[in-house]
């Protein structure tokens, strides 16, 4: 019992963390919360299912054309939305950010309906559902396993872009001092949509991943996984990617234990109490720098 | 005492004047029926609502994505103590107005220390659990069921050998809520001319020169946040007797959306154009209930509208329709394209 909710918390909380580090990456170069980021992991499963049942796409090119379709998402969601408000003050881009995201569900409302769509029949690989490990009574399906393995992969492979390119170097010079990495020559404009792109496809994955976990796809599922996210990069500290990965994984693993020892009722509540909690106590999170009110905020 | 006549007034006085009337004599127009005055109350009660989470974004500065808590725990406050207690409405609006201070003040309290982003996490992070509260605490408020069968509001002279009065139908609501609304309007514009509120603005307008006065600013933030949830909550105690019935579902984050964007539409920090954004928020919202089934599509895709209204308002008039010009100033400052921005206050040369 104990395995099997530390199990299913470990997988939840890999996908927390995905959404999360896009929600901290935007933050660290912008200082914006990127309010609609939940949205975008909607968009991901919903367009994952649409090219399956459409197009027959089998599920793993689906898979990576919808991630393809988030980044773009994300990088259109920076230039219609956020760059115009760049100068202005803080306040207005949250507010935009807030009415994207608001639109944004309610447009794949429009395009997709309201009620919840599972994965065509037949379309997830069959061996998904098979057993792959049993141990200490745990079954372990493949599904959990291919999971775990692209979350680290995700990780891993984007740990190496912001640490070894140099667009990753690029990006943390962004975050650090946006004009300075201007005076340098970098194209602070390019390496923001960079980082949306970036942030749009792991948002995207992570929806299509929980949305072929759960079977089950609704425009409203960004608003409360993307909550979540947020609250496992505050719990990380804001802008530090490796305190979102595991800001992610401990509040998946403090939700499944929750929702399994406490109370089932509150599993949401969980996530907005460590969130209030962390925020209140440790506002720098577990890795994170105090923020600093800018003359840019109102 | 001179005597009030007409031609002394102003332009805006005669206006005033003229709205009120206008609204007083409403309920007897021909073509107002039970649901254009039913409406009408909405509008009112957003009105109450807006005017006061305008407190915080308007006259603070910082966001506020929880005020429906507030609201919520008003109207539970209201629905629980008729149905438990039997109390009557006419205590229970200081006991709402209170109550609502005193979560504004424990939930501000830790929090207004930080910074706005933050702040607005947490109002949202609230909000939500005062929902799964609701939903989730059976024995307190009976859950997804709902609280049934409140009493409507009455005026009991029972006690001084009078009559007992009971609101039935819209009309008596109608002028309730018309009188609610006054008396908010009233106090909005005494603390917007109080030192309280002109500490309120320079806090909005620059905090560094704002603390480099004297003022406390956590104090201050604290004040305007619990000032603001205590009319949310007296808003929320009228909701409770007038719809006589509260489910936690009519308290999800969409409201707290769809309150916010009355302020940024109408003006964030000018009460008329907050009112105003209530008008046209509402009405619109009516109007796309009715329209939307037409077509097919379910009655919530009327957030897109509001969304988008957000989002080009932000873009293109980020102070609203009704703008004062401080805000003005200030959403505008930093802008690459800079247009010329009027002085708050006018310098003679």
């Amino acid at each position: 019992m104990l395995l099997q909710q530390l199990v299913n918390g470990l997988t939840i909380g890999g996908i927390y963390a995905m959404i999360a580090v896009g929600y901290t990456m935007i933050y660290g170069v912008i200082q914006l919360i990127n309010f609609a980021h939940g949205e975008i992991y909607m968009l991901g499963a919903f367009f994952a299912i649409t090219f399956i049942s459409f197009l027959g796409l089998p599920f793993y090119v689906a898979f990576l054309v919808a991630m393809a379709c988030c980044a773009v998402c994300g990088v259109l969601l920076d230039i219609v939305a956020y760059r115009p408000l760049r100068q202005s003050p803080r306040l207005a881009a949250l507010i935009t950010a807030i009415g994207m995201s608001i639109f944004l569900q309610n447009l794949a409302m429009i395009i997709w309906g309201s009620r919840p769509k599972p994965f065509p029949h037949g379309s997830l690989p069959a061996y998904f559902e098979k057993t792959a490990v049993t141990f200490g009574g745990v079954n372990l399906s493949w599904f959990h396993v291919f999971i775990f393995t692209l979350t680290i992969v995700m990780m891993v492979g984007l740990n190496l872009i912001i640490k070894k390119t140099r667009w990753g170097k690029a990006m943390r010079a962004v975050a650090q001092n946006q004009t300075m990495a201007a005076l340098t020559g970098i194209n602070v404009n390019r390496v923001i949509s960079y980082t949306f792109a970036l942030a749009g496809a792991l948002g995207g994955a992570a929806g299509i991943m929980v949305g072929a976990f759960y079977n089950s796809i609704y425009p409203t599922m960004g608003y409360v996984a993307g909550v979540k996210a947020f609250a496992a990069a505050v719990l990380g500290g804001i802008g530090s990617v490796p305190g979102a990965m595991l800001g992610g994984v401990i509040l998946g693993v403090a939700e499944a234990l929750g929702a399994g020892y406490l109370s089932s009722l509150y599993r949401d509540g969980i996530s907005y109490a460590v969130m209030i909690i962390v925020i209140v106590l440790i506002p720098a999170g577990l890795f994170g720098k105090v923020l600093k009110e800018t003359k840019k905020s109102m | 005492m001179g005597k009030l006549r007409l031609q002394d007034l102003t332009r805006g006085g005669k206006i005033r004047i003229g709205l009120l009337a206008l609204a007083l004599i409403l309920p007897f127009l021909p073509f107002v029926t039970d649901y254009v005055l039913h409406i009408a109350i909405l509008v009112l009660l957003y009105m109450i609502l807006s005017l006061g989470l305008n407190i915080v974004p308007g006259f603070n500065g910082l966001l506020d994505l929880g005020y429906v808590g507030f609201y919520g725990i008003g109207a539970y406050t209201s629905g629980l103590l008729t149905y438990h207690f039997g109390l009557s409405f006419w205590v229970i609006i200081p006991l709402a107005f209170i109550n609502g201070a005193i979560w504004g003040i424990l939930l501000g309290a830790p929090t207004l220390r930080l910074t706005g982003d933050y702040f607005a996490i947490v109002t949202f992070g609230f909000s939500e659990l005062v929902v799964l509260l609701l939903t989730n605490e059976i024995w307190l408020t009976r859950g997804p069921l709902g609280l049934p069968g409140i009493d409507v509001v009455s005026i009991d002279l029972t006690l001084f050998g009078g009559p007992k009065w009971e609101f039935i139908g819209e009309l008596p609501y109608y002028y309730l809520a018309i009188v609610m609304v006054l008396v908010t309007v009233f106090v909005m514009y005494r603390i917007q001319d109080s030192r309280l509120g002109r500490a309120w603005f320079a806090i909005r307008d620059d905090e560094v020169a704002a603390v480099s006065c004297g003022i406390n600013l956590l104090a201050y933030k604290v004040i305007a946040f619990a000032i603001s949830a205590a009319f949310g909550a007296v808003g929320g105690s009228f909701f409770a007797r007038w719809v006589t019935f509260l489910s936690p579902d009519m308290f999800k984050f969409w409201e707290s959306f769809l309150i916010l964007c009355m302020i940024v539409l109408g003006g964030m920090g000018n009460i008329w154009g907050v009112m105003i954004g209530a008008v046209v928020l509402v009405s619109l919202s009516e109007v796309l209930r009715e329209i939307l089934p037409v077509l097919g599509l379910p009655v919530q895709v009327r957030f897109l509208a509001f969304g988008l209204i957000m989002v080009l308002m932000m873009r293109f008039r980020p102070a609203g329709i009704m703008p004062i010009p401080a805000v003005a100033a200030k959403m505008r400052a930093g802008r690459v394209k800079r247009k010329k921005v009027k002085p708050a206050v006018g310098i003679k040369k």
